[in-house]
């Protein structure tokens, strides 16, 4: 899905920029292991007790913003122009939403030790099954963004050496996979969080950086604007009610989805205090203005100053084509897209590495001592954690090279892709069951179970001809919506049923 | 003791209404090519608009954090 540039190889400066950015990650990996303060898994996965504003802020913000904020964003930008909007509200959604939550879940997981988003359900629900396929529902999302992430990891070392397309692509997934499970081992969530804080700075930096070379290299907004008026102006005249539909469906899925990431959920539960959460949260609020935005516009920009040299799925590599212009251009030109190649791959380890680390934690904690060895040490788990994370990298690593050179669809990773619509599925435990008593363990996994089944189905379901599937999969609103308003009922509606028949 | 502050009061969330309502730009005339400042009108009122979720959602945030000791709901 993501393409970088596939050709711009980088001089010898830049690579050796780009090296010495990957060794200072280990490095800060090893500074991870020496501030380790006792081989447990809440030091290894949580770093302990918490995290500053700093870091917080930081880690959030780099594990929220993945590659695909840069290079999905601004391709879809480029395909349907000023309305991918979108993307800047439903990225606003996701710190809203965290006020529906985010202040109950944190104190108590002060209180009660959590370690993973299932801690809080278990104490809530103290439901086996729920926990199980809140668990699995969990690990399925994350793999499915984790092996997206190393999709990109090596799709942007194609963009950086000059080596044939296939062999690029399997040494940069190797290598960078490589990297981030040495830091990860050593560190655990310190290196992940403090690699956070060079990768988000860098990011930050890379947005900048891009909105300046927006406006030097193609002059004004105006100008774009109007161009585009003329070539294409579907891309700049307000949207459609079938887009508006999609637009707030966006909103939901994604604002409500991605607010319930594991990752996320895990650093609501590493914040040092509620006011380290809280000024981190506030500032959060505002990253949809310097980052999505700017890639809408970057997008846009292409679309008028580029139209054409692009089509269809390949149009995810409209920034690696600007860069390219760019980087021809002046010395000025060469710095500006190292720095930004930096940054996307800043965007993507940092969210892969946040990803691994939250499944090997679910797995360890939730799965084995959750369910085969609940008397299991700290060490052990522990160290069951390091080598399921190194496993899962290995796997997922080939699994991705495996995808890529053989050109394989696989039903299970398109199925994975409703991760969204899956996620979604948690939101009633987690909303409305951490504010309610009187919410009921078995409606809510009756409700879960049903939900998350009722989302999956739609995969099957064609999208045109008859039916009241078809109608509600073309609505305009995502499958998932349906599904988490029917979870939603059925563990209301049960929760009340059975209080009434107590 | 009561909180000082819930966010699940209903004046949040009908601000939160008013502000998508204005944000999303479900209002504007289809073929509208009105422009202000290099961009068409509606996308500067939806960024505009969108400005304020963000200073809204950050005043609740930074000033307005539940302050409570209230039991958990297990």
């Amino acid at each position: 899905m993501i393409a970088a540039a596939d050709t711009i190889p980088f001089g010898a400066g830049g690579l050796l920029f780009i090296a010495l950015y990957l060794v200072s990650l280990i490095w800060i990996g090893w500074l991870g292991r020496r501030a380790r303060q006792e081989n447990t898994l809440k030091d290894h996965f949580l770093g302990g007790s918490g995290v500053g504003f700093f870091v917080l802020l930081l880690t959030l913000f780099a594990t929220q913003y993945s590659g695909n904020t840069i290079l999905g964003f601004s391709g879809k930008a480029y395909r349907i122009g000023f309305s991918w909007l979108t993307s800047v509200h439903f990225m606003t959604a996701i710190v809203v939403t965290y006020l529906l939550f985010a202040p109950k879940l944190h104190q108590l997981a002060k209180k009660h030790h959590f370690i993973t988003p299932t801690d809080y359900l278990a104490h809530r629900f103290h439901h086996r099954g729920l926990n199980l396929l809140a668990t699995l529902i969990m690990i399925a999302a994350l793999a499915n963004f984790f092996l997206a992430q190393l999709t990109a990891m090596g799709r942007v070392a194609e963009g950086l050496t000059t080596l044939d397309p296939q062999t690029a692509f399997t040494w940069g997934v190797v290598i960078l996979a490589a990297i981030m499970l040495v830091y990860e081992t050593l560190g655990g969530f310190r290196a992940v969080a403090w690699t956070d804080m060079i990768q988000g700075g860098i990011l930050a930096v890379g947005f900048a950086v891009l909105m300046v070379l927006i406006f030097k290299e193609y002059g004004s907004m105006q100008d774009t604007t109007r161009r585009l008026l003329q070539i294409a102006p579907e891309k700049v005249l307000p949207p459609g009610s079938l887009a508006l539909k999609n637009w707030v469906s966006y909103i939901f899925l994604l604002g409500v989805g991605a607010a319930l990431y594991p990752q996320a959920i895990q650093r609501i539960y590493a914040a040092k205090s509620s006011a380290t959460l809280r000024k981190s949260l506030a500032l959060m609020a505002f990253m949809p203005l310097g980052t999505a935005l700017i890639a809408v516009l970057a997008g846009v920009t292409a679309a008028a100053h580029l139209a054409g040299e692009l089509q269809g799925a390949g149009s995810d590599a409209v920034l690696g084509v600007m860069l390219r212009h760019i980087q021809e251009q002046s010395l000025f030109g060469h710095v500006v897209v190292v720095i930004i190649f930096a940054a996307v791959l800043g965007a993507i380890m940092s969210t892969a590495d946040s990803s691994l680390l939250s499944i090997s934690s679910m797995v360890t904690k939730d799965l084995y001592a959750g369910f085969v060895r609940p008397d299991a040490s700290q060490q052990t788990l522990t160290r069951l954690g390091k080598g399921l994370s190194t496993i899962f990298m290995i796997a997922l690593a080939a699994l991705a090279v495996w995808l890529n050179n053989s050109g394989t669809q696989l039903t299970l990773v398109q199925l994975l892709e409703m991760k969204f619509d899956m996620l979604l599925q948690l939101a009633p435990a987690f909303i409305i069951g951490i504010h309610w008593k009187g919410m009921r363990s078995g409606p809510v996994f009756a409700g879960m179970f049903i939900g998350l089944a009722f989302a999956l189905s739609f995969f099957w379901v064609p999208d045109k001809g008859e039916g009241w599937m078809t109608a509600i999969k073309t609505s305009g609103f995502h499958s998932g919506l349906y599904a988490m308003l029917l979870n939603a009922i059925i563990a209301v509606a049960g929760s009340v049923i059975l209080k009434r028949k107590a | 003791m009561k909180p000082a502050h819930t966010y699940l009061s209903w004046r949040i969330w009908a601000v939160y209404a008013v502000l998508f309502g204005i944000a999303i730009p479900w209002y504007w005339p289809a073929d509208d090519v009105r422009m202000l400042l290099g961009f068409p009108l509606w996308v500067v009122v939806s960024v505009a608009g969108s400005a304020l979720i963000s200073c809204y959602t950050a005043w609740l945030f930074a000033f307005r954090w539940p302050l409570d000791d209230e039991e958990d709901a297990s």
